[in-house]
């Protein structure tokens, strides 16, 4: 859902935003003072309105259900460039991160693909399945066509440890 | 036995909200040797004090507790307090009840009430064995010394001259006039910096009392409030100063170029020149990394020695050491701006055209690189949009935490005069993070810039981009409304903030002084005592103590000024007896104490003991800081530093370790 | 010299041309590359759903580089190095998260090891190998190239935490790149970032990220795009012509790992580098080398 809708009759929620805030391990965030340098330098600003100085004002109000709700927490491209360049090392980046494991938590709509992954690496141990690749020539290559060694799959007990700490509180 | 009197303050709520002060009162009553123990609001206030000279006299009492706030706070009010009543005002102690135990164990009350005994207890045992001392008196040098010819200096060094003292003015540069020379117009008033700086650097060179050393550096000091001795190198100019009569015909004959430190590098200058327009002293200098002569061979060029007219070329030249004695010091070394290199996204040093507020100063100064036509430095051309971008450097906790305090005003200047040159033709755009206005006549000089049109964009840009053809591009988002702007500057001025001098370390270690987290120079309290140095008889001023502009920065300097006259008025001053002192019969003569000691107050002669020659080391108590270093290094024991003896310690020490009754 | 490899998901599964060409060039510059014994996604997806896990994830990788007794590790894909080196300093800070991943590693039978030195490919070139001795192996001077470079995100940011080359300026894969001969463009979006993370959710902005980057390079002139990050390759190679339609434009800009370069400047046969895998018209960049 869209930000804005979910903000028209938000109230602010302090025990969400203690929640929120043992879930992250640094506090610096409250230090934000606003300077806009993370949105002027956004990635995901000019295609999908992704604007991090809002959504770190917005998480030290207590709007953190509002957040966990929205897609624009999807929209962040990871360039890290928010994190490297906050003066006040305030991590816009991490505070997303944190809203997504919250969002998938409280099992809103997440894009499908990461729940796919998810069963990818419980399955094979990787997050992509082998693909063929196919040249400019188009001629057809695997791995075995290309003489790389096989992909050798976790030991058994990886699917039991995964699945523990997925399922953990 | 001894009679000691025990006072437990509450400090209003300070220490009485955590330390249950009557519970400690009662416990130091049975104390032995504890005569009275009583507790009171404000120990500090005409009736405490009055309750502990009453008490003396009542009861007789010869040594005091007093469990209160920090030493440094009110230490010498309860000496001077005990004075009055009589006694010696070195028997007393004092026991930290709030730093050291209310502020740091607030969440813990009972625990603290129990330590708070303990201190005590520590107290009243070290107390006993506390000697009478008595202040040494000594005689004060009527000179001062000024590090640091910018405004403050000058103004410092003009208070005093102008109040009899001598000054010695020691300025590292060719000529004094400092940042504020620099500069073109002044906020918020837009005064011309040197139509108000340029009387005062000619007043301090002129001035009977100072004492102008340009091109010199302090390279030693020594000594103690009053007396300090200071050598000073005075680096060649290779010019007779006597003899030039600043004509720049040797200038103009120079074949060899040269950044011109004065524009920032903008322009340049000639190996041999005179620093600036308005230089006092307007002597040439020769840099001797550029010239000619002195870098290659003595037979090459030599053309400046043909031009100059009075013969003042001396390639000859050596460099001067000067020691003086001086009864205080101020330093007044200035700050340095951020090199926004540090910063490679804003693209400064890498574009032309995105230069720093100081180079941009230049460039609207009329003896600048650009005659005060605003022109971007890439192509010459004038431009059409400029933006301003603010907090370069500043209020980032990558770089440094402070607020650089003159950026924002400094920038509204530049863009008023930008405007007020331009006319309706330039569009200016100010990104900024918080404007800070906060001086007299400051937000209203805000006011004007908005009148004129100024676009003042709420937010900052991540970075700053360059086309192939190397016009520059930036976006921005605004937060009023909410939108991205995307800008295309022909200029960019980055509002660099001031950071501390690079040599500022050197400094402080050379002058014994503190620097802050920010790498200041630290003033003795921040509040009541900003104009001091924790080092008595070294002041400071202006923007070594922390960023400041020139009416902060000329008070700053005056109140030091005033500080000196106030220390140096007197012809004998007193000091802290807390010295080191020691025993002849166990000293071995080893010699490991005399080089160890920082202030050099500690020699060696030889005595003549049963017959024979044995070397003994003598403390020079006018020296001697009361650091404690030769006490520890001791193989003998022989140095005791006194009112900080071992047996006291260790009685506190016992103290705390024996059972609590 | 012997180092532990770990590929990641991208490129054991889409980018086998980078893995062939890494194989390839520290052969020829002999360091042996030895594979983990087993399979492991870094963790990187699933920080988005639960960041313990993605450390766990992580720090598995490190426990099974441990196996192998080596003390350094390399990882060719940027974004499994970010995630393992931040994954590793939240270990070192995190006590409890320390105890608890420990403990499950433990019980599949595997044991932590903090003190593996990670490398990137372009951080052991530039540091390790150094430019000199890279320099002196080219049999092959690539001289007359114009190339621009692209390190892509992950292995420059951010400082905090330790990376293999300057956030703001970084030049170490330029100077790779000039160590064999070729001339190296600056860009102004030189920094600007693939978009492969948004392919999950986003894929047309996505796409349109790498798009608007390969338009500004064509409309440049250079003679290629040197990477060093499989999801950059997917972004720029593999999906060139889907990112440049979303931004409106044909592009035909060759897109090569710099061990595909470096490979080619070492005298390796063109099929041994994974050439003929790329999607992007590398001829292109083939022909100028060859003439």
């Amino acid at each position: 859902m869209g930000l804005t809708d979910l903000m028209s009759m938000a109230k602010p929620n302090m025990d969400a935003r203690e929640n929120f805030l043992s879930k992250l391990s640094s506090r610096e965030f409250v230090n934000c003072f606003q300077c806009l340098k993370c949105t002027s330098g956004c990635t995901a600003l000019k295609l999908l309105e992704l604007k991090p100085h809002e959504i770190v004002k917005l998480v030290n109000l207590g709007f953190v259900d509002e957040l966990a709700s929205s897609d624009i927490i999807w929209t962040c491209v990871t360039c890290l460039k928010c994190v490297q360049r906050c003066p006040q090392k305030a991590s816009p980046y991490h505070i997303i991160m944190v809203l997504r494991n919250m969002a998938v938590e409280k099992e809103a709509q997440i894009p499908e693909e990461y729940l796919k992954t998810v069963s990818r690496i419980l399955e094979t141990g990787l997050a992509e399945a082998p693909q063929e690749v196919t040249t400019r020539k188009m001629e057809v290559f695997d791995r075995k066509s290309l003489n790389l060694p096989k992909i050798t799959f976790p030991r058994e007990s990886f699917q039991v440890a995964f699945m523990k700490i997925m399922e953990e509180k | 036995m001894p009679r000691i009197g025990v006072y437990v303050c509450h400090c209003g709520l300070n220490i009485a909200g955590v330390v249950d002060v009557e519970k400690v009162t009662e416990y130091a009553e049975k104390l032995q040797d504890v005569i009275v123990a009583k507790h009171y609001v404000y120990m500090c206030s005409e009736t405490g004090q009055r309750m502990v000279k009453e008490d003396i006299k009542a009861h007789n009492l010869d040594r005091i507790v007093i469990a209160t706030c920090s030493p440094r706070m009110h230490e010498e009010t309860f000496r001077r307090t005990v004075a009055e009543a009589g006694l010696n005002p070195y028997l007393l102690e004092i026991v930290n009840l709030r730093e050291h135990v209310s502020w740091v164990h607030s969440e813990e009350p009972e625990k603290a009430t129990e330590k708070a005994k303990d201190l005590v207890k520590m107290g009243v045992a070290r107390v006993k064995l506390l000697q009478p001392l008595e202040k040494r008196r000594v005689s004060v040098e009527k000179n001062v010394l000024v590090v640091g010819g910018g405004i403050a200096g000058i103004q410092a060094s003009l208070d005093l001259a102008d109040a009899g003292f001598r000054v010695y003015l020691v300025e590292k540069a060719p000529s004094i006039g400092g940042r504020m020379a620099q500069l073109d117009k002044t906020f918020p008033t837009l005064d011309c910096s040197a139509c108000i700086l340029t009387p005062k650097m000619v007043d301090a060179a002129r001035h009977p009392n100072i004492i102008l050393l340009t091109n010199s550096e302090v390279t030693n000091v020594s000594g103690f409030v009053g007396n300090y001795e200071v050598s000073i190198v005075k680096k060649p100019r290779y010019v007779d100063e006597e003899k030039c009569v600043g004509c720049e015909l040797c200038t103009q004959v120079c074949p060899v170029k040269v950044p011109d430190k004065f524009n920032e590098g903008l322009s340049q200058t000639h190996a041999i020149s005179i620093y600036s327009p308005y230089a006092v002293p307007k002597i040439a200098i020769i840099n001797p990394n550029h010239c000619l002569r002195l870098k290659y061979d003595k037979d090459v060029c030599g053309k400046c020695l043909e031009a100059c007219e009075a013969k003042a070329i001396n390639f000859e030249q050596q460099p001067e050491e000067f020691r003086l004695k001086v009864g205080a010091i101020i330093l007044a070394v200035g700050a340095e701006i951020f090199d926004a290199s540090k910063m490679p996204e804003l693209r400064y040093k890498q574009c032309k055209n995105v230069v720093s507020n100081i180079e941009f100063e230049r460039i609207l100064n009329a003896s600048g690189p650009t005659k005060g036509e605003i022109i971007n430095p890439q192509n010459g051309a004038v431009p059409k949009t400029l933006v301003f971008v603010q907090c370069v450097g500043s209020r980032d906790k990558r770089f440094h935490e402070h607020c650089c305090r003159v950026g924002c005003m400094t920038t509204l200047k530049q863009a008023i005069l930008v405007r007020e040159r331009l006319g309706e033709n330039v569009k200016i755009y100010v990104c900024f993070n918080d404007m800070r206005a906060f001086g007299k006549g400051y937000d209203e000089f805000y006011r004007r810039a908005r009148e004129l049109d100024i676009d003042f964009v709420a937010g900052l840009p991540s970075d700053i981009r360059s086309a192939p053809e190397g016009s520059l591009y930036f976006d921005v988002y605004d937060k009023g409304t909410n939108k991205l702007l995307e800008i295309k500057p022909d200029l960019i001025v980055l509002a660099s903030g001031m950071v501390p001098n690079t040599d500022l370390e050197k400094l402080s270690a050379l002058f014994h002084v503190s620097r802050s987290n920010d790498g200041f120079l630290l003033e003795a309290h921040p509040k009541l005592r900003p104009l001091e140095s924790l080092t008595a008889g070294i002041f400071i001023a202006g923007s070594c103590q922390g960023p400041k502009d020139i009416p902060d920065t000329v008070a700053q300097a005056s109140g030091a000024a005033a500080k000196v006259i106030d220390l140096l008025a007197k012809d004998v001053i007193e000091l802290e007896p807390l010295t080191a002192v020691i025993d002849k019969n166990l000293c071995s003569g080893c010699q490991i104490c005399e080089p160890i000691c920082p202030f050099l107050a500690i020699e060696t002669k030889t005595e003549i003991v049963e017959g024979t020659e044995k070397a003994k080391a003598k403390v020079i108590e006018a020296m001697c800081q009361g650091c404690g270093l030769c006490v520890s290094a001791c193989p003998t024991k022989a140095i005791k530093m006194q009112h900080y003896t071992d047996e006291q310690f260790l009685a506190q020490v016992k103290a705390c370790c024996s059972e609590r009754r | 010299m012997k180092l532990a490899v770990f590929w990641g998901c991208r490129i054991l599964t889409s980018q086998y041309a980078y893995e062939m060409s890494v194989r390839e060039v520290f052969k020829k510059l002999n360091v042996e590359l030895v594979d983990l014994s087993e399979a492991n996604c870094c963790g990187d997806p699933i920080k988005s759903v639960k960041d313990s896990a993605a450390n766990y994830l992580a720090n598995r990788v490190l426990a099974i580089a441990n196996a192998t007794g080596l003390d350094g590790l390399l990882v060719p894909c940027n974004r499994c190095h970010f995630t393992i080196s931040e994954a590793k300093d939240v270990m070192s800070k995190d006590k409890n998260l320390n105890k608890k991943i420990e403990s499950l590693l433990k019980e599949e039978g595997l044991a932590y090891n903090s003190h593996i030195k990670i490398w990137h490919v372009i951080d052991f070139l530039h540091n390790f190998v150094g430019l000199d001795s890279i320099k002196k192996t080219a049999q092959k001077p690539l001289n007359g190239l114009r190339l621009a470079t692209h390190v892509g995100c992950q292995i420059i940011r951010y400082s905090d935490l330790g990376r293999v080359d300057d956030a703001e300026n970084p030049r170490k894969l330029d100077e790779l790149v000039e160590a064999l001969g070729a001339k190296t463009v600056d860009y102004a979006e030189k920094l600007d970032c693939c978009g492969a993370a948004l392919m999950y959710g986003h894929p047309n902005s996505a796409l349109s990220l790498a798009g608007a980057k390969i338009k500004a390079l064509q409309n440049l002139g250079v003679d290629g795009l040197v990477i060093s990050c499989p999801d950059c390759g997917l972004m720029f190679d593999f999906r060139q012509k889907d990112a440049a339609a979303t931004v409106g434009a044909k592009t035909s800009l060759p897109v090569i790992y710099y061990t595909q370069l470096l490979g080619l400047a070492l005298n390796i046969e063109m099929e041994k580098l994974g050439l003929h895998l790329n999607q992007s018209p590398v001829e292109q960049l083939l022909m100028k080398i060859s003439t």
